[in-house]
């Protein structure tokens, strides 16, 4: 990136989506703190305090419900992706409400003593041995940490700092967070009076994201499963794997050395593909070498050119080179070694989803 | 009882030196090692907590990217 940074990226789409957010959020918490209470059993009021809590936890657990639901969700479906642009700020927002619910419950439950209350709330119960009354109060910190740590480090900064494979695993560590969420409230909220609505919530919760990570496993795998075929059965036809689409800059080209000693440059332009003779007709100038313009290459050497999608000289020029036809299976480019007359038109392939 | 205070005492130095890192860091650190941040010092308090939780990881990379380990940015 050789770019600025700024404190926040902002532009209309995001300020769309964080509006949208913080009206849901806001709705929900007003149902759940003044609309709720209305429905509760009347033998077993709930302290404001308490309902807040609940509120504000049940809020944080859904929000994370929603940031692992948009991943498999993009991937299933495309129309999703405008939920992914902007995730970020939807778990910076988890964090501050995760942090909110966790200090009602320091200012409620672990207020009324001379102890510190942080030392009360790692020190009043440490039965880690037993599963019913086990400190659930301990998955709901070390959840809340692993949300503080992602949303601190969600800046653009710390990709680039971090590096993509380190960042990448740090905030993996999301789905933890989500275990310990879980367990958090199965231990907790869950093992108290019977509510029917809340644990189906959590139950249709846990389901859906397992479910999509499971739908959209499937089906990436048998997408890999039809390329590796497709490519199988090119490769079987003579056709040779020519590289990788992230291996050509764009407006550059990749030169492929093929078993005849000729060789063949194979251009990514305008978010397509194309592949030509890498010898000029003029000298045989080096035409992988030379960069894209209008979708002719121009000879390094020389400046002859000639358009990439059938090898012609534009007009009024009439020198003509071999084009080759290529195939993108995935990312992975198949080249057709056999050339096709010089001139000969071959549709550029596009790019797509591959790029 | 002790047991929890020792791990309060714990993590309030471990942020302490998160703290010290924080300052060294955002101000000699990244110009050196994060092109895009020259010249950029609005962003650099968002920086503090991150680094506060994972200083000993923001130590590893600063002191790879000022060997040179890694290509330039």
């Amino acid at each position: 990136m050789s770019v600025q940074y700024t404190p926040v990226i902002w532009n209309r789409n995001k300020i769309f989506y964080d509006a949208v957010l913080l009206i849901a959020v806001a709705l929900y918490l007003y149902v759940f703190i003044r609309v709720g209470p209305s429905y509760e059993d009347v033998s077993k009021p709930i302290d404001g305090a308490i309902l807040r809590m609940r509120a504000f936890g049940s809020c944080a657990f859904l929000m994370l419900t929603v940031i692992l639901c948009i991943g498999p969700l993009a991937r299933l479906d495309r129309r999703f992706l405008p939920l992914l642009y902007n995730r970020r700020h939807f778990g910076v927002m988890t964090a501050g409400i995760a942090a909110v619910h966790a200090n009602y419950v320091l200012t409620w439950y672990f207020n009324f003593s001379p102890t510190d209350r942080y030392v009360a709330l790692l020190s009043s119960n440490t039965s880690y041995g037993q599963l019913l009354g086990f400190p659930f109060e301990t998955l709901g910190i070390v959840a809340l940490l692993i949300l503080f740590v992602l949303a601190a480090t969600s800046h653009d900064f710390w990709l680039s700092f971090l590096g993509a494979p380190i960042w990448k695993a740090l905030h993996m560590s999301i789905y933890v967070a989500y275990a310990c969420v879980v367990l958090h409230v199965a231990l907790g909220a869950l093992q108290g009076p019977a509510d029917p609505i809340f644990t189906s919530v959590v139950a249709a919760s846990v389901v859906l994201v397992s479910g999509l990570h499971f739908a959209t496993g499937r089906m990436e795998a048998r997408r890999e499963r039809g390329e590796r075929t497709a490519q199988a059965s090119l490769e079987q036809q003579g056709w040779v794997v020519a590289g990788d689409l992230d291996e050509i800059d764009d407006d550059c080209a990749k030169v492929v050395t093929l078993a005849e000693d000729e060789r063949v440059a194979i251009f990514k332009y305008d978010g397509k593909l194309s592949a030509i003779t890498n010898a000029c007709a003029h000298q045989n100038g080096p035409l992988g070498e030379g960069k894209v313009l209008w979708g002719c290459i121009t000879c390094p050497w020389h400046g002859y050119q000639y358009n990439l999608a059938d090898g012609r000289a534009p007009a009024p020029f009439t020198e003509k080179i071999s084009t080759y036809r290529l195939q993108l299976i995935g990312s992975t480019i198949l080249l057709d070694p056999n050339a096709l007359p010089p001139g000969t038109h071959v549709d550029p392939v596009e790019i797509g989803d591959a790029a | 009882m002790q047991t929890a205070s020792l791990l309060l005492e714990i993590g309030r130095y471990y942020l302490m030196a998160g703290g010290v890192v924080a300052a060294a860091f955002l101000v000699i650190g990244i110009d050196r090692v994060e092109p895009s941040a020259r010249g950029s010092y609005v962003f650099r308090p968002l920086l503090i907590p991150g680094i506060c939780l994972i200083w000993p990881l923001v130590l590893y990379r600063w002191l790879k990217l000022e060997r040179g380990e890694e290509d330039a940015r």
